[in-house]
């Protein structure tokens, strides 16, 4: 018996599983994360340069919203909203707020679009 | 129909494989479990767990087309051909679609599944409230089958250390119960960064939960209890 | 309440989440109703000591949410303990590093 109990397989194909859609929020809520880790020393970086005078804050914003940098801060922004959404929907879950599966299906899916939404909009060059 | 299972065989020293089966309902014939009997009636080599046939026992979860739950409770109307049977994930697997739940029923009896003395013991029956014993309902009629822990990505990542959805839910069924004396001890227990901290609310233990229970509600509400208690 | 326990971290998650949002809802109305971006109002704005201290009180709860953020997902995903220790040492340098780059930046634009 001990001869198997080592060698036994187990099935965890993370491939082969359907997820439902809190899973999905969730690994985004964790991607995410990790991504905007990564940009914090970008962010510090930026804010060192946009202080240094008023042209360098001129070229800093010119460069932040050129198309080679649209790209990375269409994905800073999506993982900012999904980050944030997915945030806020665990706080209120926290809360005893919509932690039922019909409300967490609805606001999960509702966290996704909205990061969607929000990439969207910085890609099609709108500003707040 | 058209099945695909999950096929492992320890004596054979070969890795698992997926084996097709096409076998078609008879009249009666309603939920997945029908299928998974007539199969072992055509090869009587394939392995699984079964007993009341009704959703009680919780012997025959398994992994059915990429979600947990119960074979006798899954409806053959509405399942994506081929059905693909798979045993419950991240557990070692026995044979088949068996696999090994000491892990699991470790977890169950580290929460201590039982009521602890206040005191002495009463003369009579512990009597209890309507009220508080309405706090037991949707906790009390879990038939640890298994589904909830098993499809956690949680329990995926620390088996061994993380309770899982199932002994969690348990952990809070005496948590809350008003006969339980222990209540301070059992938080004191799972206020640890693994045995409950690793569930980061993903909900798929409610998903996919056969008996419509919900374990991320019970463990939102020992982090609740937890926090009342130190502030 | 206990300090070494699952609990703290936890919480901690959460507070400095609800802090997060609170500024990010400030800077977005603030975006929104074209107040910072110009290099005269940014500036006075960083360069005030209730600024300044604003920035770094909320670049530390970033510092203080990622860090165990990272280190959850270094408790799932990590298993070999001297490769998990290596990795969030090289987190909490990164954070530290950037945090202290922050203060002296702040420091120089403040006294300046």
């Amino acid at each position: 018996m001990h001869k198997h109990a080592t060698s036994r397989p187990r099935f965890l194909n993370l491939l082969q599983m359907r997820y439902p859609v809190g899973a999905i929020v969730s690994i985004g809520h964790r991607l995410s994360g990790l991504l905007l880790i990564a940009a914090l020393p970008a962010l510090v970086i930026g804010l060192e340069w946009s202080l240094r005078s008023e042209a360098d804050f001129r070229q800093m914003c010119e460069v932040l919203w050129s198309p080679w940098a649209r790209g990375a801060l269409v994905l800073m922004i999506w993982a900012l909203a999904h980050h944030v959404a997915a945030g806020v929907r665990h706080l209120l879950m926290d809360a005893g707020v919509g932690s039922r599966l019909p409300r967490a299906r609805a606001s999960a899916r509702l966290a996704i679009v909205f990061a969607v939404l929000c990439a969207l909009a910085a890609a099609a060059g709108w500003r707040p | 129909m058209h099945l695909r299972i999950y096929r492992y065989d320890p004596d054979s020293g070969s890795a698992p494989t997926m084996q097709d089966y096409t076998v078609e309902p008879e009249a009666g014939d309603r939920k997945l479990l029908d299928l998974l009997v007539r199969v072992k009636s055509v090869d009587d080599s394939l392995s699984f767990r079964r007993s009341c046939r009704e959703g009680i026992c919780g012997s025959d979860g398994m992994n059915i087309n990429g979600r947990n739950g119960l074979a006798c409770l899954t409806p053959i109307d509405g399942l994506a051909e081929p059905v693909t049977i798979r045993p419950l994930p991240g557990l070692p697997v026995v044979r088949d679609l068996i696999v090994d739940m000491t892990q699991f029923f470790t977890h169950y009896s580290a929460i201590k599944p039982y009521l602890i003395e206040k005191g002495p013991p009463p003369e009579r029956e512990r009597l209890q409230t309507p009220v508080d014993r309405e706090k037991l309902d949707g906790l009390y009629e879990c038939i640890l089958c298994a589904c909830c822990s098993t499809f956690c990505p949680s329990f995926w990542w620390n088996p061994d250390k993380f309770l899982g959805p199932a002994a969690l839910l348990q952990a809070y069924r005496f948590i809350v119960d008003s006969r339980d004396g222990a209540t301070a001890e059992r938080l004191d227990y799972l206020d640890d960064v693994y045995r409950l901290f690793r569930c980061r609310s993903i909900m798929n233990c409610t998903e996919v939960c056969p008996k419509g229970l919900s374990p991320s509600h019970a463990i939102e509400q020992i982090r609740q209890a937890l926090l009342s208690r130190s502030l | 309440m206990r300090v070494f326990s699952g609990q703290v971290p936890w919480l901690l998650q959460r507070l400095t989440a609800l802090f997060l949002i609170a500024a990010l809802l400030v800077i977005f109305i603030a975006l929104l109703f074209g107040v910072l971006p110009d290099y005269a109002s940014w500036r006075a704005f960083v360069t005030s000591s209730h600024g300044a201290t604003i920035v770094f009180v909320s670049y530390l709860a970033v510092c203080t949410h990622a860090w165990i953020g990272v280190r959850d997902v270094l408790l799932d995903y990590v298993k070999p303990l001297p490769l998990r220790l290596l990795l969030l040492m090289a987190i909490s340098v990164l954070l530290a590093a950037t945090a202290i780059r922050l203060l002296l930046v702040l420091g120089a634009a403040l006294f300046v």
